[in-house]
């Protein structure tokens, strides 16, 4: 019996028609226990972020189905996907997207608002989230007054704030340098440790594997090897 | 909603080309608003100023300034309709004026019977006539430069005859460009050659044990040959006639429409390219969890920012203007709730601006916050 936590089960999904049809996943079938850290590998155009967006919720799959939090996602409405989004899982990006116009702290401010826009106290819990994140003299600066590895880990505390179970990665350190990628290792692998949080990160890079829980390569929009932990 | 204004506020120039957009757009609708609502009251401002229920005209007069001759009798016959309480006559003819210099200027001569009402201007009235001639005439201080009297009394000519400017006024400027002159109707109808026989506007009062209406009916029966209106009845056909027939409202209006259509320009061009400089931001943000309404509320709301800061300096620059404007236009008028209601358009005017703005940001997929 899987762990059907979070994790997709015969898994197509196809983008284009005819002849200009590609097959990004082909039937995959992957779950990912609570409290790990998965990374999902594999060469430019294997369908590493179709899988990250079917998991997340913004992408609906051809056939198989979806499961978060136990629950099966697919046949739920645009505006009940966006509630699951909403309560359970979160995002980290490659490009970090943050609000341009939001300061560091406004902008972890705004991630609880959109977890609960009644939840009081906002900014103070972002202010702590970001103390805690190492950022405490960074608070009122804009994003382009950060330099990369900061505003990922304003990107982080965002995506962290309102305390959701599955926090998505995207190449979350592909536009770091190798001192700030792997503070941003840590900082991940201390949530699943700490937190009991699920991460799943998509990545072509190798520091990742250190931090991993288990890595699966994806090719052609198949699962080719899984590798875990012992 | 931090974000929506911090959005709006983040690139200044853009920020304030929009409520430079909208307080034009306000100042063009409250100026044109204020004209017109000037241009509907001194086209009925004396027949408001009257005291009267009912007004008798020849048939057919569409205005005011356009009255022509019925016989004197109808005075006598109206009076003996029941619940006819007074009668008052007032007249109204173009005449020549020759200022005191020699130099001459066609007005509009005005006369009216002392009882026609406390707010009409006549100079042998209950609170005009102190120190004056029962044969004085008046003239409205807006209109100074056009009469050129420099001390009063100040001895004149109207069509031929001597008459006496006695006092200013104000409130009864030139409306059609031709200055009003103002005297007892005995002095007009000498002035404009008209007969005892002869009569322009017959005023009724009524008394207030009786209909209005049904006096109304009655004279109308009785008087077949001419127009019996309710005083509200000549008001709004002279309202009509200025505004609708000679297409001068229609002007007046269309500006006002081209204001609001610029405004609507201006802010639906700077909020959808705001937007749209944005739409990455949108898609982080549904991405993340924000509803529908969430998006739609930060884009109507930036928009609403843009409307509500752009009417305020529009209302800021426009009253002053209004106050310069009134020394060359002396009838334009600006209610107090113009400049209210005029806020409502604006913003009506930034939501619908919103629109596509609003469309771009809801239909944004969020799956595309993974493209680098």
């Amino acid at each position: 019996m899987p762990n059907h936590f979070l994790g997709v089960e015969g898994a197509c999904v196809s983008f284009g028609k005819r002849d200009a049809q590609v097959r990004a996943l082909r039937g995959v079938s992957q779950f990912f226990e609570r409290g790990t850290l998965s990374l999902v590998m594999g060469p430019s155009g294997s369908g590493k972020t179709t899988l990250l967006s079917l998991l997340g919720c913004l992408l609906s799959p051809d056939e198989g189905i979806v499961f978060v939090d136990g629950v099966a996602v697919n046949g739920l409405s645009e505006a009940e996907r966006t509630g699951v989004r909403q309560k359970k899982i979160s995002f980290v990006f490659q490009a970090f997207r943050l609000f341009h116009s939001l300061s560091a702290i406004d902008n972890v401010a705004l991630g609880f608002e959109l977890r609960d826009p009644t939840v009081p106290g906002r900014m103070e819990m972002a202010r702590d989230l970001l103390v805690r994140f190492g950022l405490g003299e960074k608070l009122n600066q804009e994003p382009y007054e950060l330099s990369p590895g900061e505003k990922q880990r304003v990107a982080i505390a965002r995506a962290l704030a309102g305390n959701p179970p599955i926090l998505l990665a995207d190449e979350p350190t592909a536009s770091l340098d190798a001192q700030a990628g792997r503070s941003i290792c840590q900082l991940l692998r201390s949530q699943v440790d700490d937190e009991g949080r699920t991460v799943v990160v998509v990545t072509h890079d190798p520091r990742w594997q250190e931090f991993a829980d288990r890595t699966i390569n994806l090719c052609d929009g198949q699962v080719e090897q899984e590798e875990k932990k012992p | 909603m931090k974000l929506a204004w911090q959005n709006v506020v983040h690139d200044r120039a853009r920020f304030s080309v929009t409520v430079l957009g909208v307080s034009f757009a306000v100042f063009l609708m409250v100026f044109q608003g204020s004209l017109l609502t000037g241009f509907l009251q001194a086209a009925s401002r004396l027949i408001d100023a009257s005291d009267s229920d009912i007004w008798i005209t020849a048939r057919g007069v569409q205005a005011f300034e356009f009255g022509t001759p019925i016989e004197g009798r109808i005075r006598e016959m109206a009076a003996g309709v029941p619940g006819v309480l007074e009668t008052s006559r007032v007249c109204m003819a173009f005449a020549v004026y020759r200022t005191p210099n020699g130099k001459q200027q066609v007005v509009a001569l005005v006369g009216a019977d002392s009882n026609v009402g406390k707010r009409f201007p006549v100079p042998n009235a209950p609170g005009f006539a102190y120190g004056m001639s029962p044969d004085a005439v008046l003239y409205d201080v807006s209109d100074r430069d056009l009469i050129q009297v420099t001390a009063m009394p100040a001895e004149v000519e109207v069509n031929r005859h001597r008459a006496s400017i006695e006092r200013q006024i104000d409130g009864y400027g030139a409306f059609l460009g031709v200055p009003f002159l103002f005297t007892s109707y005995r002095n007009a109808t000498r002035y404009m050659g008209f007969g005892p026989e002869e009569a322009m506007y017959i005023l009724l009062r009524v008394d207030r044990a009786y209909s209005i209406s049904d006096v109304q009916q009655n004279l109308r029966q009785r008087l077949p040959e001419v127009d019996v209106l309710t005083r509200d009845e000549f008001e709004r056909k002279s309202r009509t006639y200025w505004t609708i027939k000679t297409g001068a409202g229609g002007a007046i209006l269309t500006a006002a429409v081209l204001g609001f259509l610029i405004g609507l320009v201006v802010v639906s061009q700077t909020v959808y390219a705001n937007t749209m400089e944005n739409i990455e931001e949108y898609a982080t943000l549904k991405a993340l969890g924000a509803s529908q309404m969430f998006v739609a509320r930060i884009v109507l709301t930036q928009a609403l920012i843009c409307g509500a800061l752009g009417s305020v300096l529009g209302l800021l620059a426009v009253v002053p203007c209004i106050g310069y404007a009134k020394s060359l236009i002396p009838w334009i008028y600006t209610p107090w709730w113009l400049l209210l209601v005029m806020v409502l358009p604006s913003l009506a005017m930034c939501s619908m601006a919103s629109i596509a703005s609003v469309r771009s940001a809801l239909t944004v997929e969020p799956g595309r916050v993974f493209r680098a």
